[in-house]
């Protein structure tokens, strides 16, 4: 039923790209049509208002710089101390790592493993798998495994988790100002610069305007 | 009105993982031709593997809530944190925004996301029908805040860094962090691997 009136007042609507406007949602499986498609579109389904996709105007270059950034500031962020802790005359600080390492030292290998995953290796490897996928597509190239490391970088989306270590860490400065003198150290600020960063690149980089890029540099 | 059309019917299948929409080859799982992923037409197993992930993250959640999940010692007392004490003792050191904050991150939100699911699974379980948008939109609430509980244990890994003066202070870890770091990768899990669309399938099939 559906199918047909989607068949019929098609003519009307075909204004630009036409992309097979038929459309499943995801999240509650209604078959619908999407007549136009505009560059900067947010489409929601008309049954349960899942985002079924998301596109915007940004350029893969845009894309590729803020990759970049990020990747200089997950260094710095990695390199220097977080935070620096006074108590009677004793100074100690600490990295991110450090952090992972004191939970490793005292026999929580899994939770430092959890930690190092989510603030670091996994947000890590975004930025270099998605500087991987997109480079190329500037020649109009194809990176080697390109799907897989795409669908790699989709799948690991929910577990890279900068901003919710930001507030992490708020939470335990806050909780040592009372014990001794906290002075924070660079790496907290170029962590909060890159979860900024982070989300930025998110919202330029929904799967859906991926592919578009890909199919865009085919055509 | 006649019923709306779904994908399954249609044989039109989502693409899980770039969610192109895609003719289903005689019904049969297939691979996408947009991005090379395995489609389904429903997450396979979903029911059982959110079930047992739920599971066990529930009887997790007993332990992460009484064991102590940092311990504090000083030259005058050795004072043991569990999650809820570390949040009342923050209140206490007169940061009430952030307690309240934490309170909702370890505390509301895992037990929140527990109830919720478990109530989501039974309902599909029993093809319940009604309020299907309701939980639809809940089951995705739960699934957006899942990951705000690991903000404890990024709090916890930078006390015991920090506070390592061996004569003075030392911060231990406790049992409790590990069960509840658990807890939390366990839920997200579960959410992850719930299809939605069976809770809007009773809708239809009946």
């Amino acid at each position: 039923m559906l199918m047909r009136q989607a068949a019929g007042g098609r003519s009307d609507v075909q204004r630009g790209l036409d992309m097979a406007s038929m459309i499943v949602c995801h999240a509650c499986d209604l078959v619908q049509r999407v007549d136009a498609v505009m560059d900067r579109a947010r489409v929601r389904c008309a049954r349960c208002g899942a985002e079924m996709y998301r596109t915007n105007s940004a350029s893969v270059d845009t894309a590729a710089a803020l990759a970049v950034t990020a990747l200089v500031l997950l260094l710095v962020s990695n390199l220097y101390p977080l935070v620096s802790l006074e108590l009677n005359g004793n100074l100690r600080d600490t990295t991110l790592l450090g952090a992972a390492f004191a939970l490793y030292g005292q026999g929580y290998a899994p939770i430092a493993a959890l930690v190092v995953l989510t603030t670091v290796l996994i947000p890590s490897f975004q930025v270099a798998a998605l500087l991987y996928v997109l480079l190329p597509l500037r020649r109009n190239a194809r990176a080697r495994a390109q799907n897989e490391v795409f669908r790699a970088l989709t799948r690991l989306r929910p577990w890279a988790m900068t901003e919710v270590f930001m507030l992490g860490a708020l939470v335990a400065l806050v909780k040592l100002s009372v014990t001794g003198h906290v002075i924070p150290g660079v790496a907290l600020f170029s962590y909060g610069a890159l979860m900024l960063t982070l989300s930025a690149l998110a919202s330029i980089t929904p799967t859906e305007q991926f592919w578009r890029w890909v199919q865009g540099s085919r055509a | 009105m006649s019923a709306p059309l779904t994908g399954r019917a249609a044989g039109l299948w989502v693409c899980g993982h770039c969610r192109a929409t895609v003719r289903a080859r005689a019904g049969r799982d297939g691979l996408c031709p947009r991005c090379g992923g395995t489609i389904h037409v429903r997450k396979p197993h979903s029911m059982a593997t959110t079930a047992a992930l739920l599971l066990s993250a529930a009887l997790l959640y007993i332990p992460a809530n009484l064991l102590p999940v940092m311990d504090m010692r000083t030259l005058f007392d050795d004072e043991q944190d569990t999650i809820m004490s570390g949040v009342l003792s923050l209140a206490q050191e007169g940061s009430w925004p952030l307690a309240l904050l934490v309170f909702i991150a370890s505390i509301v939100v895992p037990l929140l996301k527990l109830v919720v699911m478990g109530w989501l699974l039974l309902s599909v379980a029993r093809r319940s029908r009604g309020n299907v948008l309701h939980r639809s939109k809940l089951f995705r609430l739960v699934e957006f805040i899942g990951r705000w509980s690991m903000l404890d244990v990024y709090a916890i890994s930078l006390l015991v860094a920090l506070v390592q003066m061996r004569s003075l202070a030392m911060i231990h870890v406790g049992l409790g962090a590990l069960a509840f770091g658990a807890v939390v990768v366990l839920t997200m899990l579960a959410a992850q691997s719930f299809d939605e669309r069976l809770l809007w399938d009773a809708n239809l099939d009946g």
